[in-house]
């Protein structure tokens, strides 16, 4: 695997990250393809893809291992994790075969396609000699020069037209995916700010809606607004929240009555109180 | 080479040592006294549900966010190099980050008038 | 101090014509107001197509490697990007045909709305268009014109997505039958993209093995020491990537369904351009960078061009619905264009790439006017493709069946139409070279080919008309443009061949 050479040695440290990180990688990628659930695939697929990341860093590709790192497993896993969302963590493959005999044919298939490729490249590179990446990327002033400026070099050369090329990719990426996900709104279906502002204060209540009860009590977005008298303030339910009835604390009256101050901030007994707000009653009014 | 990421490679090892170890000793050392506030959900936050609304699906269109995140992802890869490497690029190269940044731009207009970036 | 490469912009202007009117086209799909999007872009991307085609005739004789050694301007590219630029202007005329459908267009209004959904049926009626479609197309074809040139894989392979994103895309933008459209869209996507994931695992082998992924220098290395395994296996996942573009079985599985699913101009443009596109690239890898290794990647050929025209020859014959039929017509004829890529020779003297560029021009106007002729007769669901659906039609609309039979003649290779001239030209191109085995087998597919377009021939003039048959729409300016260019240019390079063929002879000489 590691061939001695005529131009570089492999040094200890290479060699000893390559087989702690290369089992590793492939383990995740094995992970990948085993896992029953979608978003346990996504998550072995970043450990592989972040092994590979040491590997272009420790071949002293460090701009790779960086972009690896910030496109794939930062951008890349991000929307396959999207997708995943968008399908639903919980819809799993049908494991019904449509055609008789596929999973047998493609595991074969597959597995003689590795075998090939595998043998080929074990074999073309068994004695190749190593030449360290200072003699490949010449670049910008010779082999001195780092490893973002020889990727520079070539870049914006001999690819600068791939590159530019690249411009258009990206532009119809964009443009696709606004076109299968966004409906468009019909022109002038939407109201203004000015429109609905107008139409507010038509109405009885110009002023906004209270907030929901929230202070130090009970920290809840759904614990709604009480009235002066009790009971709740409907204006203040949280939109698409069930109104929770929560347990308010006790209100402290002094040290002595309460003992400690983690006691003060309420048991964990679940009974909450029936009177609206949860507030307890008469003892501590 | 290699030697170049000894420190960073300590760091990382002092990182995981910490977090092992404050996960580790915390449980032994720390004051244990619950109460329901601390039960509770985080100030404005909201009781967690199994299911939302929609049956545990994402909206469609934080597929456009993640779209538009990875083309400007990859714009800034293409960036950097050109940032490193631009006392040798010279005024082309300038011209070329232009053309590339000027189509890239095109997509976000696009986007941009066509209402993608509008979140209702 | 890193110098600035060659950039030769005349040599590049058909290319920046076209991809500028594409990125011209966003700008109008983002500020333009929408009623006046659809003539605004049709406009653009005529010109940007014309404006190619013209400037590729300007440039006829140039011979240069430009763009820093990235792009090949010689005569094959020109000639092939002039044949790219042609029938993407075609096209781009079938789309923006309004008359036919009762709708107004066959690219749906909104491509995000649910097929189905209370939205979707609402909007049936509506003659909006989503008019994304036409800087897309001129996406795919700006992609198809950087293929055919690219003097580098990388380039190569960056060509081959811009020019497949945008196929994928717009292949799902059918107004009616949209589940059918998508699935198209979604089965194209994914094999796709399995075909490029394996183009790009040949072209990392072959760097390993050449040390460069420039043709020149790929060619270098291979001549110095004839390749060992890393190269062959390579190359031949190379090839995978770019037989599954050019539909040739055994990567041929997504044709039907995709050509059927498909928005049918969209069809044709595939069906037309990706092809010449695949079979540039095809050659220019094979010959330019791979020539001095012909050992290794001609059996390779052979059998697929063999295996190509039995599938498409024998699984025509089962189809029923006109536009598989014609998908299948394209995988055979997909094989019959290897067999002139056979014939191309190991020095380069064989007549092989002048028979195989003569032969995709010809197939590529034939078989857009037949998609072109599908457009037209309609029932209430849209297009009727189904067989029965054509009987009679005849007597009911001679022109109509006149020119069909025209364009399903020529794709048999009957004497007198283009086709004929095409198979004559690659048949004798891989005899010359020794490959009578493969001509064979070619003549005798042709055979079974024929059958099938003699069959609906037949079935459109000698059966009694169906009782609730299709109508015969009147087509508009554009469709008929189309008509009138593809039917007449079938006839004329039947009957008179020569001018023609004598460019493809002198433009075939690789650069490299």
């Amino acid at each position: 695997m590691t061939p001695e050479t005529a131009g570089v040695v492999i040094g200890t440290g290479e060699a000893v990250i390559f087989w702690i990180l290369g089992p590793v990688a492939l383990a995740g990628a094995l992970g990948m393809v085993l896992s029953r659930n979608a978003v346990h695939s996504a998550l072995w697929l970043v450990l592989t893809m972040l092994s590979l990341g040491v590997f272009y860093v420790v071949q002293e590709a460090p701009f790779l291992g960086a972009v690896q790192v910030i496109v794939y497993t930062g951008a890349i896993m991000i929307l396959f994790l999207f997708v995943l969302m968008l399908v639903g963590r919980d819809s799993s493959d049908s494991v019904v075969e449509t055609l008789r005999g596929q999973r047998v044919a493609a595991l074969a298939l597959g597995a003689g396609f590795a075998a090939l490729v595998g043998a080929g490249i074990a074999r073309a590179t068994q004695d190749l000699p190593v030449l360290g990446l200072e003699q490949v990327q010449g670049g910008v002033g010779g082999p001195s020069s780092g490893n973002v400026e020889a990727v520079a070099g070539l870049l914006y050369t001999r690819y600068l037209l791939a590159f530019e090329v690249t411009g258009a990719l990206l532009i119809v990426a964009a443009v696709g995916a606004l076109l299968l996900t966004h409906v468009e709104r019909e022109p002038g279906s939407r109201q203004t700010q000015k429109e609905l502002s107008r139409a507010r204060f038509l109405t009885d209540r110009p002023q906004t809606l209270p907030g929901p009860g929230v202070h130090a009590r009970a920290t809840s977005v759904a614990a709604p607004a009480l009235l002066p008298d009790g009971r709740l303030a409907e204006d203040s339910f949280a939109t698409g929240i069930e109104p929770e009835q929560v347990e308010q604390m006790p209100r402290p009256t002094g040290r002595e009555q309460l003992g400690s101050p983690d006691a003060a901030l309420g048991s964990l007994d679940p009974t909450l109180s029936d009177t609206p707000g949860g507030r307890t009653g008469g003892e501590h009014r | 080479m290699l030697s170049t990421y000894v420190p960073i490679v300590g760091l990382f090892a002092l990182a995981a040592a910490f977090a092992l170890f404050s996960v580790a000793v915390a449980p032994f050392v720390g004051p244990r006294r619950y109460n329901r506030a601390k039960l509770d959900a985080y100030e404005c936050g909201i009781e967690p549900v199994d299911q939302p609304l929609t049956g545990g699906r994402f909206p469609v269109k934080y597929y456009l966010t993640a779209m538009l995140f990875i083309v400007f992802d990859i714009e800034i890869v293409f960036l950097y190099p050109w940032a490193v490497a631009n006392d040798a690029l010279g005024v082309w190269g300038l011209v070329a980050m232009v053309v590339f940044i000027g189509t890239v731009f095109l997509a976000f207009a696009y986007e941009w008038r066509r209402g993608g970036l509008e979140w209702d | 101090m890193i110098d600035a490469p060659d950039f030769s912009f005349a040599a590049l202007s058909p290319l920046l014509l076209v991809l500028g009117a594409a990125c011209i086209g966003v700008l109008v799909e983002a500020f333009a107001p929408r009623d006046v999007r659809h003539p605004v872009q049709v406009g653009l991307a005529l010109t940007g197509t014309v404006g190619a085609f013209v400037a590729t005739l300007l440039l006829a004789g140039t011979r240069e490697v430009t763009a820093g050694g990235a792009l090949a301007v010689d005569g094959p590219t020109l000639f092939l990007q002039a044949t790219i630029a042609g029938l993407g202007a075609l096209s781009i005329l079938l789309f923006a045909e309004r008359s036919l459908d009762p709708a107004r267009s066959a690219f749906v209004v909104s491509a995000a709305v649910p097929a189905g959904s209370p939205r979707d049926r609402e909007l049936v009626t509506t003659q909006r268009v989503q008019t994304e479609v036409y800087p897309l197309a001129l996406f795919a074809i700006g992609g198809m014109l950087l293929f055919v040139a690219a003097n580098d894989l990388l380039v190569m392979f960056v060509a081959l997505e811009v020019l497949s994103l945008p196929l994928y895309l717009i292949s799902g933008m059918a107004r009616r039958r949209r589940l059918l459209s998508q699935e198209a869209a979604v089965k194209y996507f994914l094999l796709g993209a399995f075909a490029s994931a394996f183009f790009l695992y040949g072209l990392a082998l072959v760097y390993g093995a050449t040390g460069s992924v420039r043709l020149r220098d790929i060619r270098e290395a291979v001549t110095a020491e004839s390749g060992g395994v890393l190269m062959v296996l390579g190359l031949g996942l190379l090839v995978v990537g770019l037989l599954f573009k050019a539909s040739v079985a055994p990567f041929h599985s997504w044709t039907p369904d995709v050509y059927q699913g498909a928005p049918t101009p969209v069809t044709a443009f595939m069906a037309a351009c990706t092809k010449v596109a695949a079979f540039g690239a095809i050659l220019r890898l094979l010959y330019v960078a791979f020539g001095a290794a012909e050992w290794t990647w001609r059996p390779l050929i052979y059998a697929a061009a063999i295996i190509s025209m039995i599938v498409g020859a024998v699984l025509g014959l089962t189809q029923t619905d006109l536009k598989r039929m014609l998908a299948y017509s394209s995988v055979a004829h997909a094989g019959f264009l290897l067999t002139g890529v056979i014939g191309f020779g190991a020095g380069g003297d064989g007549s092989g790439l002048a028979a195989t560029m003569f032969y995709l021009v010809t197939y590529g106007l034939t078989t857009l006017g037949a998609f072109a002729v599908l457009t037209l007769v309609r029932d209430g669901d849209g297009e009727a493709g189904h067989l029965s659906q054509w009987a009679g039609l005849g007597a009911r609309s001679p022109l109509t069946a006149a020119v069909m039979s025209l364009f399903l003649l020529a794709l048999a290779g009957i004497p007198l139409t283009a086709g004929f001239t095409g198979k004559f030209a690659v048949f004798r191109a891989a005899i010359e070279q020794g490959a009578w085995p493969l001509a064979v087998v070619a003549l005798l597919a042709s055979a079974v080919a024929a059958f099938f377009y003699l069959r609906v021939i037949v079935l459109m003039y000698f059966s009694d008309p169906v009782a609730d048959g299709p109508t015969v729409g009147v087509p508009g300016l554009p469709t008929t443009i189309v008509l009138a260019v593809t039917a007449t240019a079938t006839l004329a390079l039947g009957i008179l061949p020569g001018a023609v063929l004598d460019l493809a002879g002198r433009a075939a000489i690789f650069v490299g």
